[in-house]
C-alpha cells in the first residue's frame, strides 16, 4: 500500500517537474538563444579594393574612353595657348575646362598650367628641370617637387601595393600618383565611413550611436 | 472475496492492477515521457555538435602530414555541408627566414572602416552577430590616450577635423600575453611571428581574451552566421576556416594570403596605402626601410612588455 503510494506521488511529481521544464523551455524561461535582430550587410563598396580614383594614365593603358586627354582636338598646334588671370592673379579657367578643381599647393601659388603641362605640346609634361614626360609617366615629374615621398613611394612606403609582398610567388603592383591623387587637386578627399560595430545585445544596438568608450 | 477476515483482497487489490489505477499510471507515465522529451528538446539543436572524427583529433603539433589531409579532407567536408561549397583547405607553414611586421601610418588614416569589413569578408567571420578583428579608434589630435577613443563614430564623411583614426587589431606580439594563459595550448606563436588558434583545441575558456590588452581576441558567444554566398573557399587550418560555436579566434595576418606570399586583406582595401607589411628579415622589404626611415614609432601599450610587431608611425 504505501509502496505504491509513494511510486505513484514520485511519478507524478516527475512528470509534473518535466511538464514545467518542458513549459519553461517553450516560454524560453532562462534565454534559449532567440534569433539575433538582422544586421543589413556591409555594402560592397567597402570592400572593393580598387583605387581612390581612376587615372587618365589607367583610361589609356586599359583602353578605356580617354578621348578627354585628347588636347589637339580642340587646342590649334600652331597656336599657343594664352593663359587668363582675375585681378586677384587667379587663374581663370575657360569654360571647356570647368571641370577641373585647381586646387594644387596653397595659397594659389601653384597657379600656372605650364608648371607641369608642356606649353610647346600639350600631350606632354614638364619638370622644371627641363625634361618632357609623356602623360601616363607623371609620376617622375610629381617627384621633381615632392622629393622624400617620391623616395618613400620608391622604397615601397607610399602608396597602396596589392598582390604579392613576397616577389618570388609572385607580382606586386605598385600604383601611381595619380591612382589616387587628383593632380590638380591632390589632397585626399574626404569620405563616407563603412558602418561601426553593431553590439551584440540588442539594448547596447539601440543605444548606440554617438556614445564613446571602448 | 469470500474471505472473512477480508484481508487478502484489500492487499490483492492494491498489489494486482485493476483498470484504474492502470489507466492512472499509464497516464501519468505518458504524460512523464512526453515532458521529458519535451524538456531535452534543446539538446536537438545542437547539431553541430562535434563529430567523434574531431574529438578524437590529435593535437595540431603532433599531427603527422598523413593525418592532417584526412583532417582537411574532413575540414572541407564539413563546409560543404554547412554553406554547400567546396572549400580549399591548406596547412600552410611558416616560411623560413620571414619575419610578418606590420606598420600603420597614422598621418594617412582617415577612419573608412574599409579594412574592418575587407576583414570579415576575407576572414569568414560572423556577420551576426558580428565578430570584427578590427576595431577603428577615433581619438582627439594631442596625444594617443585609447581612454577618449570612439570606436562607434558614424559622420557623414571622415575624417573629422581635430581627430586621428587608430585601427587596432591583433598586435601579433613577439611576448604574447594571450599565450601564457592558455591552459590547453591551443594558441601558440609560430616561427614567423604569428600567433594562431586552434580552434579544434579551444576549450572556450577565455582566458586569452582577459589577458590581451588590445581587445584582439574575439569570442564566438553564441553560433556564427556567414550567408552562403559570402564564404570565402580559401581557407587555411589555422587561418579562417570557420569556426564554431564557443571558440576563440582574432587576426592571424591572413595567414591564407601571407604564407602564400600575398598581402593581407585590410592592407589591400586600404584607399590612403596607411597600411603596410612585409618581411623585417628582408631588409629591402616596405617594413624594413620604414623601421629604418620614419622616426616616431608607436607600439601600442609598450609599457606592458608585449613587444607587438603592429607599428603605428607618424611621415616625418
Amino acid at each position: 500500500m504505501k509502496n505504491s503510494h509513494g511510486t505513484n506521488a514520485a511519478l507524478t511529481g516527475l512528470s509534473f517537474l518535466f511538464s514545467a521544464l518542458a513549459a519553461a523551455f517553450l516560454l524560453n524561461l532562462w534565454g534559449r538563444p532567440v534569433p539575433p535582430e538582422p544586421i543589413p550587410p556591409a555594402d560592397p563598396v567597402f570592400t572593393n579594393t580598387a583605387t581612390a580614383r581612376v587615372s587618365g594614365a589607367e583610361l589609356i593603358r586599359t583602353g578605356g574612353d580617354a578621348s578627354g586627354l585628347d588636347c589637339y582636338a580642340c587646342h590649334d598646334k600652331s597656336k599657343p595657348v594664352q593663359l587668363h588671370f582675375d585681378e586677384h592673379k587667379k587663374l581663370v579657367l575657360p569654360e571647356e575646362h570647368q571641370d577641373l578643381v585647381m586646387g594644387h599647393g596653397r595659397h594659389n601659388r601653384n597657379n600656372n598650367c605650364f608648371n607641369c603641362h608642356d606649353e610647346a605640346n600639350l600631350e606632354l609634361l614638364q619638370t622644371r628641370d627641363g625634361r618632357e614626360l609623356k602623360l601616363v609617366e607623371s609620376t617622375p615629374l610629381c617627384g621633381s617637387c615632392h622629393g622624400p615621398t617620391y623616395r618613400d613611394w620608391e622604397a615601397g612606403a607610399h602608396g597602396r601595393p596589392s598582390g604579392y609582398w613576397n616577389q618570388k610567388l609572385g607580382p606586386v603592383k605598385r600604383e601611381d600618383c595619380v591612382s589616387c591623387h587628383d593632380p590638380h587637386s591632390p589632397a585626399f578627399p574626404s569620405r563616407a565611413p563603412a558602418p561601426g560595430p553593431h553590439p551584440l545585445h540588442p539594448a547596447a544596438r539601440a543605444a548606440s550611436g554617438s556614445e564613446g568608450g571602448h | 472475496m469470500s474471505d472473512p477476515n477480508g484481508n487478502s483482497t484489500g492487499t490483492a487489490d492494491s498489489r494486482a492492477m485493476n483498470r484504474r489505477s492502470f489507466l492512472r499510471t499509464s497516464a501519468v507515465l505518458t504524460t512523464g515521457m512526453a515532458a521529458l522529451a519535451a524538456s531535452l528538446a534543446p539538446l536537438m539543436e545542437l547539431d553541430d555538435f562535434t563529430s567523434a572524427e574531431r574529438f578524437m583529433q590529435k593535437y595540431y603539433k603532433e599531427l603527422t602530414p598523413g593525418e592532417m589531409a584526412r583532417v582537411l579532407k574532413r575540414i572541407e567536408g564539413e563546409v560543404e555541408r554547412q554553406y554547400g561549397i567546396r572549400p580549399h583547405v591548406r596547412d600552410l607553414k611558416p616560411m623560413d627566414g620571414v619575419e610578418f611586421v606590420y606598420a600603420l601610418n597614422l598621418t594617412r588614416c582617415i577612419g573608412c572602416r574599409k579594412c574592418v569589413h575587407a576583414c570579415v569578408a576575407e576572414n569568414n567571420q560572423s556577420r551576426n552577430p558580428e565578430i570584427q578583428y578590427i576595431r577603428v579608434l577615433k581619438m582627439p589630435h594631442g596625444s594617443i590616450d585609447v581612454e577618449k577613443a570612439q570606436h562607434n563614430y558614424a559622420p557623414e564623411s571622415v575624417p573629422e577635423k581635430g581627430f586621428f583614426y587608430m585601427p587596432v587589431q591583433c598586435q601579433q606580439c613577439k611576448n604574447p600575453p594571450c599565450v601564457k594563459v592558455c591552459p590547453v595550448h591551443a594558441t601558440w606563436q609560430e616561427s614567423d611571428g604569428i600567433t594562431v588558434i586552434d580552434y579544434d583545441w579551444c576549450i572556450g575558456c577565455r582566458y586569452c581574451a582577459a589577458a590581451c590588452p588590445y581587445w584582439a581576441r574575439h569570442f564566438n558567444f553564441t553560433k556564427p552566421t556567414i550567408p552562403k554566398d559570402k564564404v570565402n573557399p580559401d581557407m587555411a587550418y589555422l587561418g579562417n576556416r570557420p569556426r564554431r560555436q564557443g571558440v576563440m579566434e582574432k587576426c592571424h595576418f591572413c595567414i591564407q594570403r601571407t604564407r602564400a606570399g600575398r598581402y593581407p586583406a585590410c592592407l589591400e582595401v586600404c584607399p590612403t596605402g596607411a597600411r603596410k607589411f612585409g618581411n623585417i628579415l628582408d631588409p629591402n622589404s616596405e617594413v624594413s626601410y620604414i623601421l629604418r626611415t620614419k622616426r616616431v614609432f608607436i607600439q601600442l601599450k609598450e609599457e606592458l612588455g608585449t613587444s607587438p610587431r603592429f607599428f603605428y608611425y607618424f611621415d616625418v
